[in-house]
């Protein structure tokens, strides 16, 4: 570890990485501390967790295919005692393992080979969500997040000074995209988490939902603003358009 | 039996017995009623075996009638003048009739044995045909999994170098740039700067140290391998592996027995150095730093037999086969528990492809004591006539 600026202890953002691959953990530890973030770094996921439970991250990054311990198996762990972003590090290939990762409580993913501005950028993002919206609840009346003004008593919604008018199903769905935006949000995880349990199968149910949500708030449907399409994996809500 | 075939069947039983009362009725002063019933018997016989019973009952009757009005006494009358001629034909038409049913019976049976065995034969042929089908389809998954097992292990090894590549390419490009993507100031020191220069060129390397293995284990594949064989000593070859592998080996300490006196051997002796090298990098990576790697070279009957032996973890007797398997590597694909030393999991399917190509056998052992990995290959010492 690199001792730069110590003093400002308080100030830096702690970030974990977890990859099996030497090389790339040694970059990520370059990279990440060169833009003032405190970083630890392991090789699997026993030892990953390991540090996560007595250095407390601000954040981990994991790899998903490692020896030990996996990436889902550390997921899940972390995910048992706490509500630190996650970001995973996936590969094409590995899209099961990752909706999988995502399902189990994973913030967001990177596909490898990534530039080091797309990961930063979703640190960033992660870290931004992170007090208090880990948990997934705000209970706030209204919400004003980006172009949306969203008052929860009275069912209204306002975009950019303009009344929309949504059912009762796409209200809960918008709400629940505006309180997780920016996040990855899992087909099963939307369908668990606005129609319940026992529709989390029904893929078609949120694809009719999404596109009459995208009528109603996007300019032009076919080329979404708001409600962005993660292939295989589910949606992702972008409040600023 | 289908209509008229059986109606075909009861018309001919009819002309039969027309034909033997025509034929006999001329001599019927002659031959005794008792041969002559004997021929209808006869008749009745093939007509059951043919036919069926109902034809051959039908063939009895009009024997018994034909009988009795051609040939027993009052002629041309159907009474009978002797009582004992009633007898007789009563004899006659019971016998007829019994003839009749045991010889269809007969026939039924050996019908019914034929279509069994034909059933029999049809199911077995079915279910040859099926267990045909099953396995080549089984063979076809096998090898399209196989192939797609490949594919991924060669895109991990492809990809795994380019992401730590291109993570420090742009890392250095934001550096450059003197600001991120969002106009964050980012400054590296010139340490870190001179590492991930470092990072880009040890990957670079290690996606070309990638790709000629996989060239020359498709040449192995292809049977392209050209051994240039020459008579050379034991000696020489270890030396020069070891030559070649001493920065790796700085932490260990090596303990080189090679028996006095061994023949010199007919082989390409960059290729079995290169196995050398494969097995003492591979012992390396392996086993702990200060821990003792032995290279033995011993002659074995018409063989010199040589191996590497570390004191490192030891290979599972079950996975000792497949990691000579391209691309499989037990530390990734065989549960072995701990994090995974660089490799591209093509050194031992070469260093096998090489030894095979001078007729010689590879496999894993435990070392001493049971601890530890001791690969040995074995390389016949070669005569006048090489094969290679």
């Amino acid at each position: 570890m690199k001792s730069q600026a110590a003093d400002d202890m308080n100030e830096k953002r702690r970030i974990l990485v977890v990859d099996d691959e030497p090389q790339l953990t040694r970059v990520l530890r370059t990279g990440l501390t060169s833009r003032g973030y405190e970083v630890l770094t392991a090789a699997d996921g026993i030892a990953g967790l390991d540090i996560c439970n007595t250095w407390h991250p601000d954040l981990v990054i994991t790899d998903l295919a490692m020896p030990n311990m996996d990436g889902l198996e550390l997921c899940r762990r972390i995910r048992a005692a706490s509500t630190v972003p996650i970001i995973v590090l996936s590969a094409k290939g590995e899209e099961k393992v990752k909706v999988q990762a995502l399902d189990i409580g994973a913030d967001d993913f990177v596909t490898k080979p990534f530039g080091i501005d797309e990961l930063l950028a979703r640190v960033r993002a992660s870290l931004r969500r992170a007090p208090g919206q880990a948990t997934g609840e705000l209970d706030q009346a209204v919400l004003d997040l980006g172009d949306f003004h969203v008052d929860i008593s009275s069912h209204s919604v306002t975009l950019r000074g303009n009344e929309i008018r949504l059912t009762p199903k796409e209200f809960d769905l918008l709400v629940f995209f505006i309180k997780h935006s920016g996040k990855v949000l899992t087909h099963h995880t939307l369908l668990a988490a606005v129609w319940g349990g026992d529709y989390v199968e029904q893929d078609q149910y949120l694809r009719v939902f999404v596109g009459n949500l995208r009528k109603k708030l996007e300019t032009n449907p076919a080329e979404p603003k708001y409600i962005l399409t993660e292939p295989w994996v589910g949606y992702r809500f972008n409040p600023s358009g | 039996m289908r209509p008229n075939i059986k109606l075909a069947s009861y018309l001919g039983s009819f002309v039969g017995v027309g034909l033997i009362t025509l034929l006999l009725a001329p001599f019927q002063s002659q031959i005794n009623s008792t041969s002559v019933s004997l021929f209808y018997l006869l008749l009745v016989l093939f007509i059951a075996l043919f036919w069926g019973s109902g034809p051959a009952l039908f063939a009895s009757v009009l024997g018994v009638i034909a009988l009795n009005f051609f040939f027993l006494p009052p002629l041309y009358t159907l009474s009978i003048a002797h009582p004992q001629n009633w007898v007789a034909l009563a004899v006659f038409f019971t016998t007829a009739l019994a003839v009749g049913q045991l010889s269809a019976r007969a026939k039924r049976r050996a019908e019914e044995a034929e279509r069994n065995q034909h059933e029999i034969e049809r199911l077995y042929k079915e279910l040859r045909d099926a267990f045909e089908r099953a396995s080549q389809a089984e063979a076809l998954r096998q090898s399209e999994k196989l192939k797609s097992s490949l594919l991924d292990a060669v895109t991990h090894d492809l990809r795994t170098p380019l992401t730590s590549i291109k993570a420090s390419i742009t890392t250095l490009i934001d550096e450059a740039r003197g600001h991120t993507d969002d106009s964050q100031p980012v400054s590296l020191d010139p340490e870190s700067r001179f590492e991930m220069l470092e990072v880009i060129n040890e990957e670079t390397d290690r996606l070309n140290r990638f790709i000629g293995g996989l060239i020359e284990l498709a040449r192995i594949e292809a049977g392209e391998l050209h051994l240039r064989r020459r008579w050379g000593t034991v000696d020489e070859i270890i030396s020069t592996a070891l030559a070649r592998a001493q920065p790796l080996t700085q932490n260990h300490s090596l303990q080189v027995a090679i028996e006095a006196e061994l023949p010199v051997v007919r082989v390409d002796e960059s290729a079995v150095s290169e196995v050398v090298y494969t097995l003492v990098d591979n012992a390396v990576k392996y086993s702990h730093a200060g821990t003792t790697i032995r290279i033995n070279a011993r002659l074995d009957e018409a063989s010199v037999e040589m191996s590497v032996e570390d004191e490192g973890k030891g290979i599972a007797p079950d996975l000792r086969e497949r990691v000579f398997d391209k691309f499989f590597r037990a530390t990734r694909d065989g549960d072995i528990s701990t994090s995974q030393p660089p490799g591209t999991g093509m050194g031992l399917a070469i260093a096998k492809g090489i030894v095979e190509a001078h007729n010689g056998t590879i496999w894993i052992e435990s070392g001493e004591r049971g601890k530890g990995t001791r690969v040995v290959f074995t390389l016949p010492i070669g005569d006048e006539e090489p094969s290679g």
